[in-house]
């Protein structure tokens, strides 16, 4: 999924793995001193909730500078906005989950794994309807995989994952014209599906992994769309169906949903008689809180950090919060893209291939000041590559790299990077002046910049701008992209996970995404390991991932900088606001107002 | 005339086929393509070029261009690879919503510019004068986005007076109720536009009303007796349009430019943001579509302000 416009607004760089539907955790205390604010995940408004505020309308934001597009279905949508605007239809998504994201029975449908037989069971519940009614059904489980994988269609969903899914590659490609490994037992109006794979893996068992579709389609309702029309399909912009506790009402095109209750809801029911949910400029979004336009915002922040102070202590809101699925980072560029064996290549004598020099630059940095005087409780420093959202897998004893000017300059001298004059020169005596490519930002972004490059610049290391500024999205990107580049030697960037946090398609030999081209023996070896037989086991998995972090630690190509608070603010009319990923599934249904407008 | 008009028609199609030729070029020589840095990660290599053959973004330009034009004689402008929606469509919405709000604004700048031109023309010197000097002093030296930023707040947040947000509440039903609606979103937009953008026609309007005061006609007529009145009416007023006479085409080919600081602060969808994010996402579909239509709308405000500026003075002619 792309989240770029968001990033682009407060952050470096940005992109997001997988839809992000679903739940979060609780806040994660950080170990260092300059820890996050600790907000609470949930709130529930004192005193009983009342008629006159569950009939009145439940008014809810997003904060976003551009109008969302409105694709209402996660096949096809690549944006958060989206995916905020539709929420109370509740995304059609497929699968309850516990607060780790693990699938567990009591959804929309019920999955079961057989690593034996390389299948995934999924079973519809009997009482599932669409919102106008009709029933869903098996083929309402298999046709998003149709879509996704057409060789016309529009989505950005589609990996190599999928091909996992026995005949999956022959109908991407347009050589079959059905998914062979996605049965029917009970026909295609039946409610069981069975997917047929020639391997298993242990994400499998979590949403938003990249082996089987998390949400359903209302195949009867767009099959007379062409798949490479679809998005543009009414069905799916003015009037989708849902499968969730509210149906859509009404859509003003990039501005506003409105909804009321969906009749056919097979879980339980909602309390709340309206919901509208309003796009809102960041440029006003902290007036509309003090004004008590809304009851609380959707997406992963209420107001621009920048803002944050002076909307915190609010009177009648409550900020309620938890660890980020993103984080920034800073990559090296240790090699290059083979493009005809499609994969990175390591180059042990590029410019930034020793480890030390790599190690030395990170220490260098007092990300804990700069975070603290830029991001008011809700940024600290990043100590591994997994953010502590994913709390059964982020290692919270790895102290990353704490700033440590003594230690930096000692690594330098032990490589051989000794001054000459002004600068550090490579160990065979050569200059060496490093670029550093980063993103256009925020004032606050371009300080920390600034100071980077102040702070690499006491240790005695040459680093300028890459071109002599912040670089335009889209150079940025067209720079790291290329196979072989040499203008950006170290660079900001910033990832958003998704529920499921495997790194294969980030940090993997083949990924397109592993701009700086880091690749070694040891790195696969692990990436592999946390889908391989043994991690069903969840304590073998959970010991691989902190295997990965400590080792990505130690080898500093790519280095988290910081983390940040997801923040949200709620109106002290609303009872049962939880955002614990367990919870997700009523999150909705157990929303009630105890008064008729915002207090 | 009609024959000018007609000739300085036909000699449009030529100027727009450069136009289209350079932008197109232009549009592909920016670093990027509309995927950059918007992939899905879990993507990998062979999905991002399949997207990229699909999509066509691999054929030389020339190729993409003609591909584009058989299409666009077809009435098919594209596909937004950012809205994922026709352009025709996406146009259409937001071309609509910035139609009315710069309408609007248009109308009121009219109402509020011209008699305080005119009064401040005719009082020159005097106190009205020194007023409405200091006001168009005033909303020229205020960056127009703190004034909206400022606005909304005030009017919008505190006072409660207006809607904060979008173009229509997401409730309204119905066509009164869309209509009331709309109307209650872009008044105060409208209305900031308007103050914070007289100062061209206040102050042109001033100057002429000064300049036509002391020419030899007035004189003339006030040597003949002829009531004050009447020569503001019939001599002075007129004169003075002139130069906004010569804008006035512009002015209307200009309703669908769009505002960008106002449709970000209002979170207002139109022609000026979807610019802006379809050049920043490398939106080729709609950059293309939106310049060519800006570049025709250009050339025909050129002839509109001709044709307007010869109805207003019979000594022009369109020849």
């Amino acid at each position: 999924m792309k989240y770029r416009r968001k990033w682009l607004l407060f952050s470096t760089a940005a992109m997001v793995l997988t839809a992000t539907i679903g739940g979060m955790a609780s806040p994660v205390k950080a170990k260092n001193s300059d820890k996050p604010l600790d907000l609470p995940t949930q709130y529930s408004a004192p005193g009983k909730s009342t008629k006159a505020g569950n009939n009145s309308t439940l008014k809810l934001a997003i904060m976003n500078d551009a109008p969302f597009k409105g694709i209402a279905s996660a096949d096809l949508s690549d944006n958060d906005e989206d995916t905020q605007a539709f929420k109370p239809g509740n995304s059609n998504l497929l699968f309850k989950t516990d607060d780790n994201h693990k699938i567990v029975d009591g959804g929309l449908a019920n999955q079961s794994l057989d690593k034996d037989a390389k299948t995934a069971t999924i079973t519809i519940r009997d009482n599932a309807k669409w919102s106008n009614g009709a029933p869903v059904t098996a083929k309402d489980v298999e046709y998003p995989y149709e879509v996704i994988a057409n060789k016309n269609s529009t989505s950005q969903q589609y990996s190599s994952d999928f091909e996992a899914i026995e005949g999956m590659k022959e109908y991407h490609e347009g050589s079959a014209k059905t998914i062979s490994g996605i049965t029917f037992p009970d026909g295609e109006n039946g409610k069981k599906v069975v997917i047929h794979f020639t391997k298993m893996a242990p994400a499998m068992a979590y949403t938003g992994n990249t082996f089987i579709w998390g949400s359903a389609d209302p195949y009867e309702y767009i099959k007379k769309v062409p798949i490479a029309k679809l998005a543009s399909a009414s069905q799916i912009r003015k009037k989708p169906l849902f499968t969730g506790p509210y149906k859509l009402d009404h859509l003003v095109s990039g501005e506003s949903t409105s909804w009321s209750p969906n009749k056919y809801y097979y879980g339980k029911k909602p309390n709340i008689k309206h919901i509208s949910i309003q796009v809102v400029s960041s440029h006003n979004s902290a007036a509309a809180i003090k004004s008590k336009k809304y009851d609380f915002y959707l997406g992963g922040q209420g107001v621009p950090t920048s803002e944050f102070p002076s909307v915190k202590h609010l009177k009648d809101y409550t900020w309620v919060g938890q660890p980020a699925q993103s984080y920034n980072y800073f990559g090296f560029n240790v090699g290059h893209f083979d493009t005809k064996k499609q994969v990175s290549v390591m180059d042990k004598h590029s410019k930034m291939g020793n480890k030390k020099l790599r190690q030395a630059m990170m220490y260098a940095l007092d990300i804990d000041s700069v975070d603290k005087k830029f991001g008011n409780g809700l940024k600290w420093r990043g100590t591994t590559l997994i953010p502590p959202f994913y709390k059964q897998y982020h290692d919270d004893k790895l102290v990353g790299y704490k700033y440590n000017m003594k230690k930096a300059n000692k690594l330098l001298d032990q490589a051989g990077y000794k001054k000459k004059g002004k600068w550090r020169t490579q160990p065979n005596g050569k200059p060496l002046t490093i670029y550093y490519g980063a993103m256009q930002g925020s004032s606050a972004n371009e300080s920390a910049y600034r100071y980077n490059i102040q702070q690499w610049q006491k240790a005695g290391l040459n680093v300028k701008m890459t071109n002599g500024k912040t670089m335009e999205m889209n150079s940025f990107y067209s720079t790291l992209q290329k196979p072989k580049q040499n203008k950006i030697d170290i660079y900001s960037g910033a990832w958003k996970l998704g529920d499921e946090p495997s790194q294969t398609s980030v940090y993997g030999a083949n990924a397109p995404f592993n701009y700086g081209h880091f690749v070694t023996a040891k790195n696969t070896e692990l990436l592999n390991k946390m889908n391989d037989e043994q991690s069903w086991n969840e304590s073998y998995r959970k010991q691989q991932f902190y295997d990965w972090q400590k080792y990505m630690n130690d080898q500093a190509a790519y280095v988290p900088e910081s983390y940040a608070m997801d923040y949200a603010p709620v109106n002290h009319r609303v009872k049962g606001y939880n955002i614990n990923a367990g919870k997700s599934e009523d999150f909705w249904s157990d929303l009630s107002l105890t008064a008729a407008n915002p207090k | 005339m009609w024959k000018t008009i007609l000739r300085r028609l036909l000699i449009m199609i030529p100027e727009i086929i450069i136009l289209s030729v350079l932008v197109f070029i232009l549009a592909k020589a920016m670093p990027g393509d509309p995927f950059t840095g918007s992939i899905n990660p879990k993507a990998d290599a062979s999905q991002i070029h399949h997207l990229m053959r699909v999509n066509g973004l691999y054929d030389p330009w020339y190729q993409q261009y003609w591909n584009w034009i058989v299409h666009l004689f077809h009435g098919d402008l594209g596909t937004s690879y950012e809205y994922q929606e026709p352009v025709t469509t996406l146009i259409a919405q937001r071309g609509m919503n910035t139609f009315w709000l710069a309408l609007f604004t248009m109308i009121l700048t009219y109402v509020i510019g011209l008699p305080l031109g005119i009064y401040a023309g005719s009082h020159e010197g005097k106190l009205p004068d020194t007023l409405v000097r200091v006001y168009t002093y005033i909303t020229m030296s205020i960056p127009f986005f703190v004034v909206l930023v400022v606005g909304v707040w005030i009017f919008g947040y505190t006072l409660n007076w207006f809607p904060t947000s979008g173009s229509i509440a997401s409730n309204a039903n119905g066509l009164g109720s869309t209509i009331l609606s709309r109307l209650q979103h872009i008044i105060l937009p409208g209305l900031l536009g308007a103050l914070f953008g007289t100062v061209n026609i206040v102050q042109y309007l001033r100057s002429e009303v000064i300049d036509a005061k002391s020419s030899d006609y007035v004189k003339t007529a006030r040597s003949k007796g002829v009531s004050t009145k009447n020569i503001y009416q019939h001599h002075i007023f007129r004169n003075s349009l002139l130069p906004i006479a010569a804008f006035a085409g512009y002015s209307i080919t200009g309703l669908l430019g769009g505002s960008i600081f106002t449709e970000m602060v209002f979170s207002y969808p139109g022609m000026g943001l979807l610019f802006l994010n379809a050049i920043n996402y490398r939106d080729y579909t709609v950059i293309t579509s939106l310049v060519l239509l800006y570049g025709f709308l250009n050339l025909l405000g050129t002839l509109l302000s001709d044709i307007i500026l010869s109805i207003v003075d019979p000594r022009i002619r369109v020849e």
